[in-house]
């Protein structure tokens, strides 16, 4: 028996523009057992980041309930919430952007030792740090290099670290691959799978890639404008949609064997979906 | 060493417009000595063709396609091979070639509007008929409502829409040859199928020879008719888009086995270990050798060719070679 770890229930995102109101999130609702990990697919405008800010108490206008290791999170007090915030980590998908440019590897992850009280001294801090740097699979000689200084796949390995050296248990991942190679995405998407395997990290999987999604989630739900359009196991949704959104997002992903098989039966046929309809698009008044 | 074609096979009366042979282009840092980066590229892009570049970044990819248009950044020159245009016509800089890229949120100039800046590319012979020009390109890449979308902004625009303008600003000088550079990278999934469909149906409308330029090899076995991939600098395999069945350089068989794959999960991803070499760090002998599975002494030493097979596929690669272990 598998008790969830997070338990997302009736979730609303609403932000102010002007003088409206526009629901991002509306009424999302989900929960992911301990060591497992939730895909959520959606296209740009879906509602996906605003539902992981949302998750890890980063969002104002936030209404329904999100409970972590059966606690309430908007019931916390600041401390509670600090402990949240160890527990509970998020990795962005541009790697550079999300470390500082000014600090090396080894002090970026000292300062976050150092926030969270975890390490009361500097050969304290050294040495864990080291030791996250080869859990990610670095030499722990990188805590000289700056950030500039490293590739993309290595710089997702240190946001990784990071995420991990306080802690986390579970961690949302907004696209971690899609800025990196395909080479280094799989270096990278096997190393999630091992944090998984290894250490019962818990994941919420955000992207637009099924086959990534298909490899990495055991469960998947579709958001498409701040809705769950669908969800079920991964090898389900992903293999057989119901939902004419998600048979769309399947049929628009480029496929090579699927692209080469459908021009092999026809003369210059895009695999593609079918053709739109005449272009709908207006631009706005 | 002579350059062999790398060409796939050219369908009986396509004509190549616009040839590359033995293409290489330096980068000469302000101090120091020259670093290599593209060497011997052959590429034959003819009219109605799609020629494929894939590679992961820093294969020389884009420096490629800019050399093409003598569009280099500065520090950066081709100094190798030639450049030629089947109708033996000398080109400036850009003329014959329009390009299309990854970002066009960053390609469009946020404070005129979309029809402005169309209007600026539009070369003398149509001064006379700016308006039915401009509505003429805005129609052929989609656009119901021409006049609406001439009058917007950019950031009125969604992504999809934004490269459909740049799509119709590339148009604008009845180009020859049209250099799509991650063309659909930035966008969501379906409007990525619908800027492909659109490519496609541009180049067949239009005749063009596109180069298209991506590291989605999914991409790829959708549009291209020739593929050429990079590596560090060099093509290692080209040939017609089916070798994506059965590629034969080790890196593009890692490639393919790195993706993951829709049908099934769970297993190891293979990838490649390592990354590609930055500039001036490739190392001697096969760029490839540090990263692959084949490598033996030959590999270490020399640098293999880009041979042609009977079969108009090309691969450097020494284990492939005849003769070869693999």
């Amino acid at each position: 028996m598998n008790a969830p770890l997070l338990e997302v229930d009736d979730l609303r995102v609403t932000y102010r523009v002007g003088r409206r109101r526009v629901e991002a999130v509306k009424g999302v609702s989900f929960s992911v057992a301990r060591g497992h990990c939730l895909g959520v697919v959606g296209e740009s405008g879906s509602g996906k980041s605003s539902l992981a800010r949302a998750v890890l108490a980063l969002e104002d206008g936030v209404a329904g309930r999100v409970r972590f290791a059966g606690q309430d999170v908007a019931a916390l007090d600041r401390a509670g919430l600090l402990a949240f915030r160890r527990r509970a980590q998020m990795v962005f998908q541009d790697p550079l952007g999300s470390l500082n440019p000014r600090l090396q590897v080894g002090a970026a992850l000292a300062e976050v030792l150092r926030v969270h009280k975890l390490a009361d001294s500097r050969a304290a801090a050294a040495e864990q740090t080291a030791s996250w740097l080869e859990t990610v699979g670095l030499d722990p000689a990188y805590a000289r290099r700056y950030p500039h200084e490293l590739s993309g796949g290595q710089r997702q390995r240190v946001n990784l670290a990071r995420a991990l050296c306080v802690g986390a248990e579970f961690l949302i991942a907004d696209e971690p691959v899609s800025a990196l190679d395909v080479s280094v995405q799989a270096q990278i998407l096997n190393l999630l799978k091992s944090l998984q395997e290894t250490r019962g990290i818990t994941w919420l999987l955000i992207g637009h890639d099924l086959a990534v999604m298909r490899h990495m989630a055991d469960e998947v739900i579709v958001l498409k404008a701040g809705e769950v359009v669908e969800r079920g196991p991964a090898a389900d949704v992903l293999a057989h949609p119901s939902h004419p959104y998600a048979r769309e997002l399947l049929a628009a992903a480029p496929n090579v064997a699927r692209a080469l098989d459908r021009r092999a039966s026809g003369p210059r046929s895009l695999g593609l979906m079918e053709p739109p309809p005449a272009v709908q698009d207006r631009p706005p008044r | 060493m002579k350059p062999t074609d790398s060409s796939g096979r050219v369908k009986a009366g396509a004509e190549a417009v616009l040839t590359a042979t033995g293409l290489g282009v330096g980068f000469f840092p302000a101090a120091g000595r020259r670093l290599e980066v593209v060497a011997g590229v052959d590429l034959r892009l003819c009219a109605g063709r799609t020629t494929a570049l894939v590679g992961e970044s820093g294969c020389g990819k884009s420096v490629t396609a800019a050399a093409l248009g003598g569009l280099l950044p500065r520090g950066m020159a081709q100094d190798e091979g030639e450049i030629r245009w089947a109708d033996g016509a000398a080109r400036g800089p850009g003329r014959g070639l329009a390009y299309v890229f990854q970002d066009p949120g960053e390609c469009l100039d946020p404070v005129f509007t979309v029809g402005n800046q169309i209007r600026e590319t539009l070369p003398p012979e149509d001064r006379g008929r700016v308006r039915e020009r401009l509505e003429e390109l805005l129609r052929t890449v989609g656009f119901a409502e021409p006049a609406r979308v001439a009058e917007s902004y950019p950031h009125q625009l969604s992504g999809g829409m934004q490269q459909r303008a740049m799509l119709a600003m590339a148009l604008a000088g009845r180009p020859r040859v049209l250099v799509a550079d991650e063309p659909t990278t930035a966008l969501d999934v379906t409007v990525q199928a619908k800027i492909l469909r659109l490519l496609a149906d541009l180049q067949r409308r239009e005749n063009l020879a596109v180069l298209l330029i991506t590291h989605n090899l999914g991409v790829v076995a959708e549009l291209a008719d020739d593929l050429h991939v990079m590596y560090a600098g060099r093509i290692v395999e080209s040939g017609p888009v089916e070798l994506l069945r059965a590629p034969r350089h080790p890196y593009v068989q890692g490639l393919l086995k790195a993706l993951p794959r829709l049908d099934g999960a769970g297993e190891k991803l293979e990838g490649i270990p390592g990354a590609v070499p930055p500039l001036g760090r490739r190392p001697a002998g096969c760029r490839f050798h540090p990263r692959c599975p084949l490598a033996r002494e030959t590999c270490r030493e020399r640098e293999p060719d880009l041979r042609a097979g009977a079969d108009g596929r090309a691969v450097a690669c020494w284990a492939r070679a005849e003769g070869g272990w693999a």
